[in-house]
């Protein structure tokens, strides 16, 4: 009980510190950087129900990332539909196309099932960079800056994205919670271990897949529409990017796959290394900041394959431990 | 229009000679150590830079090259299984996808920081010359570099069939368990098997020098390829591969000459989702561990 009430305590204080971040740090600069560690934990964060819970490891969640941009961006241009409404427009078409897109996918285990969704990501992005009539083909469009326009998703300060972003993560961490705590997340973590044994004594596991693929989709979609209206730029190779895909499960194992907190603190990690490579060295070299993090990556797989988050709650046991020995000479 | 189908179809088969090294490659490390490496286009730009240094800085010919490349990439693929994918060898399918993953992820940026994203070109005197048949015209360099890719497809049949150590391969492949009991030493056979498949990767690169340029993200086109034909042709299987291989070659080669030119990868993934779709049978690997 007491356990319950400090870890209340602890997220009382980490969220009146996240709010009062922005009113305490003024630099662009360093706001610009909270609002990408947000946002990247977030899509680590919707990448982990599924590929972390159910350790279905997908590469292609810049499908649903591009499709939830490019719907709320379309419904903004042409129809002057506020991406408020778009961002949950876009959700829902990432759903719908969730749906085929596992039914194919969901077919094949292990790495091939990750080479199909690689596939199915890259031939949505062919797609938007075709096909010029439905989107603004290769070229992609900026988005029109109205200024200060809330109702718009389009703010005078960077403080407001942070909030924005800020609120996406929240959103996300408690699902994820939720799930955890529930029959599904149960499932979830069956399925991961071994799908056939799960199968074995009565888990629905297309339906089971189906579900998380579903949540997560809409989650990835959400970012995607956000990211959008922060740059006020779209294009094919931005949304649809492999980085992103890549970005959303390497913070996810780095942090700690399959944790509530595992994709914030690897996003928080691989983000601030990143931050720091890129003062040191400047961005003119190509490269540099993918090295490093493919080093991170392997670097994790190698020694700590639960990633910082066993390595925290292991160096967490110890000290507990630590205590009693000291009581009892 | 005969003469462009059939025109379209040599093409595609002097190409798809290529593929066949790439996915021969990914299809004997997943036939024998279980695990797919989605480094092996990487490996395929290594093999295409050492060409382009050796040629621009001592002038040897690419096709001779291949003398280097390929004793060079066996090396690195023992030393790769060696030291990075025997510590990951498990029932667990996220550290082998993450760790290939990332070795593909750095080998690509290391490229790109030390050679820049520019393209390089080796200009051979055979670059440009043709062999005129009728109608039909086949590029000197694409048919030296089909004719050896089957020759080494060749060799490696021969050698998986009918020597110790192929046959040790193909035991391992069949029941690890089993074969380990027979005396064969596993890491051993998958220290070769990754060797053989990079070098074939290493082959790939010098042999398309001629008339491909080298850029760090060129293995990805291959990769991609071989991935789509290993998954045609059924796991783990070389002749497999080879045929399915050289079909992606030949459709990719018909979808340019009829869809567009920027149509290739379009049919591949075409062709990928429609096996996903009505053969997934076929991928029995992919199912079973």
């Amino acid at each position: 009980m007491t356990g319950r009430a400090q870890s209340l305590l602890w997220l009382t204080i980490g969220i009146i510190v996240l709010i009062a971040l922005p009113m305490v740090v003024k630099s662009s600069f360093a706001i610009d950087i909270f609002i990408r560690i947000l946002l990247f934990s977030f899509i680590g964060v919707a990448w982990n129900l599924m590929g972390g819970y159910a350790k279905q490891l997908s590469l292609g969640h810049a499908a649903y990332f591009g499709l939830g941009a490019y719907t709320s961006t379309i419904l903004q241009i042409n129809y002057g539909i506020s991406p408020w409404i778009g961002m949950i427009a876009g959700g829902v078409v990432a759903m719908l196309a969730s749906l085929p897109i596992g039914w194919l996918c969901f077919r094949l285990r292990g790495p091939y099932f990750t080479i199909a969704t690689i596939a199915t990501a890259q031939a949505l992005m062919l797609i938007f960079l075709k096909f010029r009539d439905f989107a603004w083909g290769a070229e992609g469009t900026t988005i029109p800056n109205l200024g200060s326009a809330p109702l718009m998703m389009q703010f005078e300060t960077k403080a407001s994205y942070y909030y924005v972003a800020l609120g996406l993560l929240v959103l996300g961490l408690a699902i994820t919670y939720l799930i955890e705590r529930s029959w599904m997340g149960y499932y979830l973590v069956a399925i991961g271990e071994d799908e056939d044994a799960a199968e074995a004594i009565g888990v629905n596991a297309p339906k089971i897949k189906r579900d998380i693929y579903l949540i997560s989709s809409f989650l990835t979609a959400l970012a995607g529409t956000f990211y959008t209206q922060y740059i006020y730029f779209i294009d094919p190779a931005t949304a649809f990017s492999f980085n992103i895909s890549i970005e959303a499960a390497l913070v996810s194992i780095v942090g700690g796959i399959g944790t509530l907190w595992g994709p914030v603190i690897g996003t928080v990690l691989l983000e601030t290394t990143s931050t720091l490579l890129q003062s040191w060295l400047g961005s003119s070299i190509g490269g540099v900041q993918l090295t490093v993090y493919s080093l991170i990556l392997m670097a994790v797989i190698l020694w700590r394959p639960t990633g910082l988050m066993g390595m925290i709650s292991e160096a967490w046991h110890r000290f507990a431990s630590r205590k009693p020995a000291r009581a009892t000479p | 229009m005969w003469e462009t189908i059939a025109q379209a179809v040599i093409n595609g088969l002097l190409i798809g000679g290529i593929y066949a090294l790439v996915s021969i490659g990914v299809t004997l490390i997943f036939g024998v150590v279980k695990i797919v490496n989605f480094a092996q286009g990487e490996f395929v730009m290594i093999g295409m830079y050492i060409s382009f240094f050796l040629s621009s800085q001592f002038g040897i010919d690419p096709l001779v090259s291949l003398i280097v490349s390929m004793p060079v990439l066996f090396v690195i693929g023992v030393l790769v299984q060696h030291f990075l994918i025997r510590r990951v060898l498990g029932p667990n399918d996220m550290p082998q996808i993450f760790l290939t993953f990332a070795l593909s992820l750095l080998l690509l940026n290391l490229a790109l920081m030390l050679f820049s994203a520019n393209y390089r070109t080796v200009h051979t005197s055979y670059s440009d010359e043709a062999l005129h048949l009728g109608e039909l015209y086949i590029p000197v360099a694409k048919l030296i570099a089909f004719v050896v890719a089957m020759a080494l497809s060749g060799a490696l049949w021969v050698f998986l069939h009918t020597t110790d150590l192929g046959k040790a391969m193909r035991a391992a492949a069949q029941n690890r368990d089993v074969a380990t009991l027979m005396g064969i030493n596993p890491n051993r056979v998958f220290c070769v098997a990754l060797g053989i498949a990079l070098a074939l990767a290493g082959a790939a690169g010098s042999l398309l020098m001629p008339f491909y340029s080298a850029y760090p993200f060129v293995g990805q086109v291959f990769v991609l390829m071989a991935f789509v034909a290993v998954v045609l042709g059924t796991l783990g299987n070389v002749i497999g591969a080879l045929v399915a291989s050289l079909m992606m070659g030949v459709a990719e080669s018909l979808g340019i000459q009829f869809v567009g030119a920027d149509s290739g990868l379009i049919v591949v993934f075409a062709m990928l989702l429609l096996t996903l779709a009505f053969k997934p049978t076929g991928l029995g690997g992919g199912r079973a561990r």
